[in-house]
């Protein structure tokens, strides 16, 4: 065995041995000790994945565990064993991951107070994700998709707020109800395939084409990671978790969690489904429509809040709306597109989160309107909050734009909706930004009557140990997509077939003016909110009520009522089924 | 294959969303979770099951002998112990809410909305 393989399970049992050892001498360790611990982990995973991902361009890494091979079984087209395998790309998102984790738990120095549980918690975590990027087996990933969310409900209720439960519970609940969906959904493509593994599944689909169990099957599976990555209309948990989870966590959420469990569903749809019609057209209409509306509710809504992190939350589901419409393509390009843009969000998404930590934490609040003026001693992550915004709303540098250039969407409707909620959502950062950091604003429109909180977060660490992560991931977002692109663009026929050779993805035409069209639409946008004068006047008044209305009557539906959530998550299983009847 | 069980499975999974939707009571909401819970267990176990079959223990029995599918009931096995750590962890959840709240209430406990 070469070392490749006898490393690519590593990724998963490292952070868990750490976090079990933690478990047992966390007594014993000073704080600080536990915490360099767990970064040094998640710094060690990274590495790890790094190594694989480069060690898999030369072909797929892959690890049958306890030696159930194929061959073991002695049955021809019978798998019994368990793999992990590591593609370019999975393994790239991992080591992400790997990076995220670091820097989230550098921002979180000094967390957790006794027995290190926030570390170990935060470990579990990253063991969960390491592992639901690595593995090729369907109930494999079921079981880390659980982890996942378990280590997810208990990291949000942690700081034990009111908010913070009550956004725990919410998401358990609809989180738990996803993953029986998915659990009933592998139960079905079982049923119908004989098999669990990603590449014999592929094989078996390929001879039955479509059928009604199938379908149900993929239907099942993928409200369930629709779910998890808060595509309308399953969305409506994420604004209330990622609001009031602690905001290192919140980094995690927004920078990895939720793309993450994109990514899974574009990788069971190339590498199991790529032969099913049914499936395949579902993908390539109904998933960019989707796609198209989640990009613009969450775009609206986060342009309609005044608390921070509930900003920030609506405005990862504008953008996973977009990823989506970039992966429902299903095209080598547009994939390239979705991994850049997966890194490029996260790393931005990430910092982002880390202002809205710090502002918590020093200015106890995360209400635009409350901090009013409150950050001009903070400025440097006043700084990061303004490049961020910018990045956000399609500044034409670094990773996310070149992501977004590669993001192509076939009808013009939808590139115009893609346009208008980057717009939205960097706009919004923006103007937030100058509120709380330059005390240049103008009067509150319709976020003065979205939701907030009181609730704080424990100033027990320097500004510039928080600022150093943020910078550090801002930095990292800066990086030049022509370096990224090449490894994405050789890697991604990898991801569609591991065991295949794919040709190479041609490189797209540049497309020079349009992908301008965001930034100028954000500074438009945020320019207009800075300008906005009191309405007064009987028509701006009348303006005014008008644009309340309608954003209140989209807050309405965001009622933070979980029944109201599940009938939600209900209409869009029952519209996905509708949709694979009938294709 | 027979119908009833599929039939009974989707039963349950529609009473216990049925209940989730309209509970105004943490723990009888989490009742209702964990309703729609067993209508997988019933779902995978049906799917594993074959007639005339013994269990998949060839202890006592030659290698080749008819058995229902362990495959199915090793899943059934992992969703129930993730089932009751999600359902704990729901429940230390309320008993942490009710002790800052004083109610369970869904309508009264919604995240970020204190007033209404």
């Amino acid at each position: 065995m070469n070392l490749a393989a006898a490393l690519l399970p590593v990724p998963v049992l490292l952070p868990l041995g750490v976090a079990a050892a933690l478990l047992v001498v966390s007594h014993w360790l000073p704080s600080p000790v536990s915490t360099v611990l767990a970064i040094a982990t998640a710094l060690a995973v990274a590495v790890i994945c790094a190594f694989l991902a480069h060690a898999a361009l030369q072909g797929p890494v892959l690890q049958w565990f306890g030696g159930w091979t194929p061959a073991s079984s002695h049955r021809p087209g019978v798998v019994l064993g368990i793999s992990f395998l590591a593609d370019p790309i999975s393994a790239a998102i991992a080591a992400f991951v790997g990076v995220l984790f670091a820097a989230a738990l550098t921002f979180a120095w000094g967390y957790s107070q006794e027995h290190s549980h926030f570390e170990i918690l935060m470990l579990l975590f990253l063991a969960a994700m390491a592992g639901f990027c690595l593995t090729h087996d369907l109930f494999n990933l079921f079981v880390w998709f659980e982890l996942m969310s378990v280590a997810a409900f208990a990291l949000t209720a942690y700081p034990l707020g009111k908010s913070s439960l009550e956004g725990a519970f919410n998401f358990t609940i609809i989180n738990g109800l996803g993953s029986f969906m998915m659990l009933a959904g592998v139960g079905f493509l079982y049923a119908r395939t004989g098999t669990l593994d990603f590449t014999q599944m592929g094989r078996a689909v390929t001879g039955i084409g479509s059928d009604a169990v199938l379908s149900a099957g993929f239907c099942l599976v993928a409200a369930a990671l629709l779910t998890k990555a808060a595509i309308v209309p399953f969305h409506m948990w994420l604004s209330d978790a990622h609001a009031v989870a602690p905001s290192p966590v919140s980094v995690i959420f927004s920078g990895a969690m939720v793309s993450v469990a994109l990514f899974a569903l574009g990788k069971i749809a190339v590498q199991v489904f790529v032969h099913d019609d049914a499936v395949m057209t579902v993908a390539r209409s109904l998933f960019v429509w989707l796609g198209a509306a989640t990009a613009l509710i969450g775009g609206a809504m986060a342009w309609a809040q005044r608390h921070l992190k509930r900003l920030l939350a609506f405005s990862t589901i504008a953008h996973l709306g977009i990823m989506l419409v970039g992966a429902a393509a299903v095209a080598p390009p547009a994939m390239a597109g979705f991994v850049l843009y997966l890194f490029g969000h996260g790393l931005v998404k990430a910092s982002l989160f880390m202002v809205a930590g710090i502002l918590l934490a020093l200015r106890a609040s995360g209400d635009e309107i409350v901090l009013y003026g409150k950050g001009r001693d903070l400025w440097p992550a006043g700084i990061a909050m303004s490049i961020a915004g910018l990045l956000l709303g399609g500044l034409p540098v670094g990773l996310l734009h070149t992501a977004a250039d590669r993001l192509e969407a076939s009808k013009p409707f939808v590139s115009a909706v893609i346009i208008l909620a980057t717009a939205l959502t960097g706009a919004a950062v923006l103007r937030a930004a100058a509120r709380i950091f330059a005390t240049v604003s103008g009067a509150p429109g319709p976020e003065i009557t979205a939701p907030t909180e009181r609730e704080r977060e424990k100033d027990d660490r320097p500004l510039w140990l928080m600022l150093l992560p943020c910078f550090a991931l801002l930095v990292l977002a800066f990086v030049p997509g022509s370096l990224v692109l090449p490894f994405v663009e050789r890697a991604i026929p990898a991801l569609l077939d591991p065991f295949g050779h794919a040709a190479a993805v041609p490189a797209p035409e540049e497309r020079a003016i349009e992908s301008y069209a965001p930034i100028v639409l954000t500074v438009c946008l945020f320019a207009l909110a800075s300008v906005r004068q009191r309405a007064t006047r009987p028509l701006s008044r009348t303006i005014f009520k008008a644009e309340t209305l309608a954003f209140r009557g989209l807050q309405f539906l965001h009622s933070g009522l979980v029944g109201d959530y599940v009938v939600w998550m209900i209409v869009g299983l029952a519209a996905l089924a509708l949709a694979l009847g009938a294709a | 294959m027979h119908l009833l069980p599929w039939l009974t499975a989707a039963w349950l999974f529609a009473v216990g969303v049925y209940g989730i939707i309209t509970s105004r009571h943490y723990i009888h909401l989490i009742g209702c979770l964990t309703v729609c819970q067993s209508a997988t267990y019933l779902l995978l176990l049906s799917i594993g099951y074959s007639w005339n079959a013994g269990p998949p223990i060839f202890y006592d029995h030659p290698p080749g002998t008819a058995a229902v599918d362990p495959v199915m009931q090793a899943l059934v096995l992992t969703d129930i112990v993730v089932g009751a750590a999600v359902t704990a962890l729901l429940l230390v959840i309320a008993l942490q809410v009710h002790k800052r709240r004083g109610t369970l209430d869904p309508q009264a406990l919604r995240p970020l909305r204190p007033d209404q």
